[in-house]
């Protein structure tokens, strides 16, 4: 294998081996802290542009299956690992890690210690990193002229709508970005599902006649979107259940006159509390997030702070006070990451069943 | 033989308070003025249940009074096991929300009999009806205004609500006698 650095904006540098693909790429980097669902996160669009760096030592030891895609055009940029082993005589396992990197086009670096740099990254301000074979000046020079997209969600998000068929509940599914366990999950309960682009209009979407509606996780920031998709989501709410999540989360806050701000340090794992206010049990769930509801922006009379992360304090749930509408910061959806939080689908339907009574 | 088949289990049941305690807030505008009346007797478990859940949202107490409506019902011949009063929590329910909570809608009996008795205790500005289920059959103009789950069921069968206060665990069979 051959040298490879990851350069990061202040200078600092880390030696390492290539994995997957030999291209240079540039991006916002991320430390993701799952234990698992390196599949799921790697395709997930949420990390669409990025460079994940896993902090878990052991990345892609079961390659690469059929069954875990959270998208089929993979969304990382790059990706950072310590170590990589081809080992497993899994009977689902189609491909090495190694090897579907290479096919996608994804390149990667490995045998770095990416536990220090999660500290490093924690500690100094870190926007922006480079996978390069040359760690020169003129890699760093193109490192820190490099502009970052702020297009993401249009990149992942469907341009078109297109059916998932079922025979149960008509569920429409506003596509930020969604990653396929949002589907995965209503697949499961027989709903019959829409998915539209993020843009379509409030009269367009209730032609379709759907009983409910989701708004899904995406990549990027919600102030990229446009304020007449928070007017839609506004007039959805009063007319049909609404469940948002991740970005649908932030979003939902918006419509709702809360202001979202960009955390200092994202949080990308599942490793937090968070607890559940209304029976305070404490849950697990995967969290992708960078951005976060602003807990003093929140109008109380309208609505209510359903989960709060208790390690960073964040809000990661609300419901609104005047309608069966709610959202949550993580993902309910289990791929991957724990399965806790998953019968938020069944509580989404079931009030959908409750407002046609 | 009698066959039991579970309906509702203890994470469907949780569910089902969560979202009628939601639903609450919404129709209710809050929990201002808002007084629940248990039904004995898992009804009151129910009652309760809701009122934490509320109280963990609003950071407020909200009233449950427990109802034993044994002797306003018309469909018992011998009335005897009421001898204690029907309102022993000394809440007033004068011009309030009251919310009457029961595991079982079905004829609706049981109801109209909480009606009377509220009635006696005073008279509330609204009364509205949540039910864990409501399995049909009504011989009474009643419906519920929250409803954790419709379940169609036969008058040979039994629905039974078990809650873990007073039964082993959380949930709701159906049992047919064929």
């Amino acid at each position: 294998m051959t040298k490879r650095y990851l350069i990061l904006n202040d200078g600092t540098s880390f030696v390492g081996k290539s994995i997957g693909a030999e291209s240079t790429v540039t991006g916002e980097i991320v430390m993701n802290t799952n234990l698992n669902g390196y599949q799921e996160s790697i395709t997930d669009p949420i990390y669409h542009n990025q460079i994940v760096a896993f902090s878990q030592p052991s990345v892609g030891n079961i390659g690469i299956n059929r069954k875990n895609y959270e998208s089929i055009l993979t969304s990382a940029k790059g990706i950072v690992i310590h170590h990589s082993e081809d080992i497993s005589t899994s009977y689902l396992k189609k491909i090495s890690l190694d090897s579907f990197l290479t096919q996608r086009n994804i390149p990667g670096i490995t045998d770095i210690d990416t536990r220090y740099l999660l500290k490093y990254i924690m500690k100094h301000d870190i926007a922006k990193a480079s996978l390069v074979d040359v760690n020169d000046e003129h890699a760093f020079d193109q490192l820190n002229a490099a502009v970052l997209s702020n297009q993401q969600i249009q990149q992942v998000a469907t341009p078109k709508p297109y059916l998932v068929p079922g025979n149960g509940k008509t569920v429409a599914v506003l596509d930020f970005g969604l990653k396929e366990g949002i589907v995965r999950q209503l697949a499961q309960r027989d709903c019959n599902v829409i998915v539209l682009p993020f843009d379509t209009s409030y009269q367009e979407i209730i032609d379709l006649d759907p009983e409910g509606i989701i708004l899904s996780t995406g990549p990027g920031s919600p102030h990229e979107i446009d304020d007449s998709v928070l007017t839609t989501i506004n007039q959805l709410e009063h007319a049909l259940p609404v469940f948002g999540m991740g970005l649908g989360h932030e979003l939902l806050a918006m419509a709702n006159g809360a202001s979202v701000y960009r955390m200092k340090l994202g949080h990308h794992g599942s490793n937090h509390p968070i607890k559940k206010i209304i029976t305070n049990q404490i849950i697990y769930a995967n969290q992708a997030q960078d951005y976060a509801v602003d807990p003093d922006s929140i109008d109380t009379s309208k609505l209510i702070v359903t989960y709060i992360d208790l390690i960073n304090g964040t809000v990661q749930g609300i419901r609104h006070r005047d309608y069966p509408t709610f959202s949550v910061q993580f993902s309910p959806d289990g791929s991957s990451g724990p399965t806790d939080s998953i019968d938020l689908f069944d509580e989404f339907l079931e009030s959908i069943t409750a407002h046609g009574r | 033989m009698a066959k039991e088949k579970v309906v509702v289990d203890g994470m469907a049941m949780q569910r089902a308070l969560t979202r009628i305690t939601y639903e609450i807030i919404e129709k209710n505008k809050g929990i201002n003025d808002l007084v629940l009346v248990g039904i004995k007797t898992r009804g009151v478990y129910l009652a309760k249940r809701i009122a934490k859940r509320l109280e963990k949202l609003e950071n407020a107490e909200v009233p449950v009074v427990e109802l034993d409506v044994t002797k306003y019902r018309d469909d018992l011949k011998n009335k005897k096991s009421n001898s204690e009063p029907v309102n022993d929590s000394k809440v007033d329910v004068n011009n309030k929300n009251v919310i009457l909570v029961d595991d079982v809608l079905y004829t609706g009996r049981t109801v109209r009999a909480a009606l009377g008795a509220i009635n006696e205790m005073g008279r509330p500005k609204r009364i509205g009806l949540a039910v864990l289920v409501d399995r049909g059959h009504r011989e009474l103009p009643i419906r519920a205004d929250f409803v954790g789950k419709n379940i169609p069921s036969s008058k040979d069968e039994k629905v039974n609500v078990l809650v873990s206060e007073i039964d082993d665990r959380d949930s709701v069979e159906i049992v047919s006698n064929k």
